[in-house]
C-alpha cells in the first residue's frame, strides 16, 4: 500500500499535449478517480503511473520515491483494463496463479495455492476456479481480471474503465463490490472513468480532467456542490445542471435575459454582491433537483417534455425562450405544453463567469 | 388511422423459439416501447410488424387489414434503423424527399412536405447538406424525417438513438416524444435501455426469452411489476430483492429476512390477503422493495429495524446507502450526506404499500392482480 504523487507531469504525443503540467497527491489507501471525457488525458496519466508511458517532464512518486526510471514491474503496481486480458485456454485458477509463478517471486506452490484461494474468495469466484476463462460471462471475466491483480498484492491498483464493457445492472453491482473490496483490502486505488456516476459513487476523491489539464480535485460532495467551472458543473450530475446567462441588476434585485426575469432574494443579492463582475453578466447554474414547480408566483413556462424515471420525473420546461430541467416528484402531471410556473432554490444557485466559465469567487 | 394487433404470434429461427405466443394491442396514437435484454425477441417482433420477418403462426393486423402475408411496402409502416441509412450522395432534402418522389408526388408537393417535416424536426438549416457534413444527432433526425414524411400508419424504430452520446440521447428522447405527439403518430420503439422506455413510452412491453412479461404504462410497470424479471429490469438503482419468510396476519404480513432474530410487520392488508390467497410457494418467497421506498432514521423508533451502514454511494442529488439488515443487504435512497460513514448504526423502515412479495420459483408477484 502506498501513496502516489505526480509533480508537474507533462506528456506529449507529437504535437498533442496529452497531459499538461499535472500535479496531484493521492493518499495511501485512497480510492481516487480520474474523471473526464474521451481524450482528456486520464488514461495517459494512469499509464505514466504504471510505467507504461514516460512523461517528458515531471516526477512520479510512489511511497515517496521517485520512480520515473523504474520499470513497470519494479513499481509493483497492478493494472486492470477495460478489455479482460485473460489467457483464454487456461482455467481461472491458472490465470490467477500466473503472475505468482514468476521466478523473481520464488513463491512455494503452497503459498501460491493459498494466495489464489484468498483472491478468488475476495472477488467471489471460488466456484469458478476450474473453469476455462473463455466460458465465463463478462462480469465473471472482469472479476477474474481484478482477482489476478489482487493476488499479486501490489502497492497500488490502477484501473482503466474496468466496468465499461458490462451491462448497466452488472455495472451497478460491481461498482459497490469494487468499493467494498478497496475498503476491505485497505489499498490505494486509482480508477479512470468517463462515467460520472462511477466517479461519484466510488471515489473518496475525484480529479476532473479535461484537455490534458486537471481542472478540480475534491470529494464527490465538493465536486457536485462547488464545481470549479461550468465544465465540471455540466459533466457531473444527471440530469445535467441548467446554465443560464443572465444580466444582474442588484439595485432592483433582478436577474433577467430577454423575457426570462426573476427577483433575487436578499441572501442571493448578498452572495452576488461579493462576486459580481463589473458588467453584471453572470452565468447562473441551477441543478434540476433545485428547480421546482409552484402553484403561483414563479417563472411562467410550459412543459416541453417530461421523462418518467419511476422514482421521479425529469421535466423540461420552456420559459422565456430557455429550456430548463426540473426534477419533480413521481406522478406530477406533466402533459406536453401544459402551462406551469417554476421557482429556484436560490441558496443552491451557482455563479460562473459567462465567458471563462470559471466559478465566480469573492473579489 | 389504425390500431395494430399482434395475435398469438410465434417465430422460430431453427431450434430457437424467438417469439412465443405473443399478443399485443397497440392503439392508434400510442408510443409503445418493446423493452428487454438482447435476444429477448423485441427486434424480431418489430421486424415482423414491418414485414422484414415472417411469422410462423398467428396474425398481425393494422386497422382492419390482416397484413402478416403482405410485403413491407404494402403495410404502410416506416422503419427507422439504428444505423444511419442515408444516401451519401444526396442532400438531406433529397434524402427526405426520396420516398415521396419514388411515389410519383409532384415536386411542389414534395417541397411542401419535406419543409413541413424539417420544421418539426428543426433541421431546416441542414437541408442543403450531405450526410457526411452532418453530426450524428442531425443525421439521425434526417433519417427520422425520411420515415416521417410518408405519414405512415406506424413508425417502427429499432434503437434509433443507441449510438449517440449520452447528452444527445437525452435531448433526442424529448424530441422524439414531442414529434410523436405533434404528428399524432403511432410509434413502436425497441430498446434495451429501461431509462429510454420509462422516459418515452405510453406503454412498455417487457420481453424476455421471447415471452411478453408485462404490458402496461410506465408507472404501473414501475410500481406493480408483474414478476421478478420486470421488477429488476426496470429501475435504477435496481430493486432490492431478498429472501423472506412470510406469514399472513390480521393486520398485515409478518416477515422475517434471513439472519433476523425477530419478524417484523408489513402493515398492508391487501398484501396479506394476497399472501393468504396465493398457493404455498414451494421455492419460498422473496421480498422486493425499491431503494426509495425505504427510509433511514438515525435513532430507533417503533416499527423501525436496526441495521448497519455498509457503503455510501453519493450521486450528488441524493445518496444510495447500502445497509445490512439481518444477513441481507439493502440499498436505500437517502438525502445527500444523511449518513456520514460506513459502520454507523441506522434504523430502517419499509413502506409496506410499496413492498412486494414474489414467488421465487415462478417469479410472479403476489401483487400482480392489484
Amino acid at each position: 500500500m502506498a501513496a502516489v504523487s505526480l509533480h508537474r507531469v507533462s506528456k506529449q504525443f507529437g504535437a498533442v499535449h496529452a497531459v499538461r503540467d499535472l500535479t496531484l497527491d493521492i493518499a495511501n489507501r485512497e480510492f481516487f478517480v480520474l474523471l473526464g471525457p474521451t481524450g482528456a488525458g486520464k488514461t495517459t496519466t494512469l499509464r505514466c503511473i504504471a510505467g507504461l508511458e514516460q512523461p517528458q517532464t515531471g516526477d512520479i512518486l510512489i511511497a515517496g520515491e521517485r520512480v520515473n526510471d523504474w520499470s513497470a514491474a519494479q513499481r509493483d503496481v497492478a493494472l486492470v483494463f477495460q478489455q479482460y486480458s485473460l489467457y483464454p485456454n487456461y482455467t481461472v485458477r491458472e490465470n490467477l496463479a500466473f503472475p505468482l509463478k514468476s521466478k523473481l517471486r520464488m513463491l512455494s506452490p503452497q503459498e501460491i495455492e493459498q494466495r489464489v484461494a484468498r483472491a478468488a474468495a475476495t472477488v467471489r469466484i471460488s466456484h469458478l476456479l476450474e473453469r476455462r476463462t473463455d466460458r465465463l460471462s463478462g462480469g465473471e471475466m472482469q472479476r477474474v481480471s481484478i482477482g489476478r491483480a489482487i493476488v499479486r498484492e501490489p502497492r497500488v491498483f490502477l484501473m482503466d474503465e474496468p466496468l465499461s464493457n458490462l451491462d448497466a445492472k452488472l455495472r451497478e453491482l460491481l461498482r459497490a463490490e469494487l468499493k467494498g473490496l478497496q475498503q476491505r483490502l485497505e489499498t490505494t486505488l486509482v480508477f479512470v472513468t468517463h462515467d460520472q456516476v462511477e466517479a461519484m459513487t466510488m471515489g473518496d476523491r475525484i480529479g476532473v480532467v479535461n484537455k490534458g489539464e486537471l481542472i478540480q480535485v475534491g470529494t464527490p460532495h465538493e465536486i457536485y456542490n462547488q464545481p470549479a467551472n461550468t465544465f465540471v458543473a455540466s459533466f457531473v450530475g444527471t440530469p445535467a445542471i441548467n446554465l443560464l446567462d443572465l444580466q444582474v441588476d442588484l439595485a432592483r434585485s433582478r436577474a433577467h435575459n430577454g423575457s426570462l426575469a426573476f427577483t433575487l432574494e436578499p441572501a442571493t443579492c448578498e452572495r452576488l454582491a461579493r462576486v459580481l463582475p463589473a458588467d453584471g453578466a453572470v452565468c447562473f447554474g441551477i441543478r434540476p433537483e433545485n428547480v421546482s414547480l409552484v402553484a403561483g408566483g414563479g417563472l411562467p413556462g410550459a412543459i416541453y417534455g417530461a421523462e418518467n424515471h419511476g422514482a421521479e420525473i425529469v421535466a423540461v420546461i420552456e420559459s422565456g425562450g430557455h429550456r430548463l430541467r426540473a426534477t419533480v416528484p413521481a406522478k406530477t402531471p406533466t402533459a406536453l405544453n401544459q402551462p406551469v410556473q417554476i421557482s429556484f432554490m436560490q441558496d443552491k444557485l451557482h455563479f460562473f463567469h459567462p465567458q471563462s466559465g470559471e466559478r465566480l469567487r469573492p473579489h | 388511422m389504425a390500431d395494430i394487433q399482434i395475435i398469438d404470434a410465434e417465430k422460430h429461427f431453427g431450434a430457437n423459439h424467438v417469439i412465443r405466443k405473443l399478443n399485443l394491442h397497440i392503439r392508434h396514437g400510442e408510443f409503445v416501447v418493446l423493452l428487454g435484454p438482447s435476444g429477448c425477441g423485441k427486434t424480431t417482433t418489430l421486424r415482423a410488424l414491418a414485414g422484414l420477418e415472417s411469422i410462423d403462426a398467428g396474425e398481425i393486423r393494422i386497422g382492419d387489414r390482416r397484413v402478416d402475408q403482405l410485403p413491407p411496402q404494402e403495410r404502410d409502416t416506416a422503419f427507422v434503423f439504428q444505423l444511419y441509412s442515408l444516401y451519401p450522395h444526396l442532400t438531406a432534402f433529397d434524402n427526405i424527399a426520396f420516398p415521396l418522389r419514388a411515389g410519383g408526388m409532384s415536386e411542389a408537393k414534395v417541397r411542401e412536405q419535406v419543409n413541413g417535416v424539417a420544421k418539426v424536426l428543426r433541421i431546416e438549416h441542414l437541408l442543403k447538406k450531405r450526410p457526411s457534413a452532418l453530426a450524428g444527432g442531425d443525421m439521425q433526425r434526417v433519417t427520422i424525417g425520411r420515415a416521417l414524411v410518408r405519414r405512415p400508419s406506424a413508425m417502427l424504430m429499432d434503437e434509433p438513438i443507441g449510438a449517440l452520446d449520452a447528452k444527445l440521447r437525452e435531448e433526442m428522447r424529448t424530441e422524439l416524444r414531442r414529434l410523436h405527439v405533434e404528428n399524432d403518430s403511432t410509434t413502436v420503439y425497441v430498446t434495451h435501455d429501461q431509462v429510454e422506455a420509462m422516459a418515452m413510452a405510453d406503454k412498455i412491453g417487457i420481453m424476455n426469452d421471447g415471452v411478453l412479461q408485462q404490458y402496461d404504462d410506465p408507472d404501473t410497470v414501475y410500481d406493480h411489476p408483474a414478476n421478478l424479471f420486470v421488477a429488476q429490469f426496470v429501475g435504477s438503482p435496481i430493486m432490492n430483492v431478498v429472501d423472506c419468510a412470510c406469514e399472513a396476519a390480521p393486520e398485515g404480513v409478518r416477515a422475517r429476512l434471513s439472519g433476523m432474530a425477530e419478524p417484523f410487520m408489513l402493515h398492508d392488508a391487501a398484501l396479506a390477503a394476497q399472501l393468504r390467497a396465493a398457493p404455498a410457494a414451494e421455492g419460498g418467497l422473496a421480498l422486493g422493495v425499491r431503494p426509495e421506498a425505504i427510509t433511514l432514521q438515525p435513532a430507533p423508533a417503533p416499527g423501525l429495524l436496526a441495521a448497519r451502514v455498509n457503503l455510501i454511494e453519493p450521486l450528488g442529488a441524493y445518496d444510495i446507502v447500502d445497509v445490512t439488515l439481518g444477513e441481507a443487504s439493502l440499498r436505500v435512497r437517502t438525502a445527500s450526506q444523511f449518513v456520514r460513514r460506513p459502520g454507523e448504526d441506522v434504523w430502517v423502515g419499509l413502506d409496506a404499500a410499496r413492498t412486494h412479495l414474489f414467488d421465487k420459483r415462478s417469479g410472479l408477484s403476489l401483487r400482480r392482480n392489484d
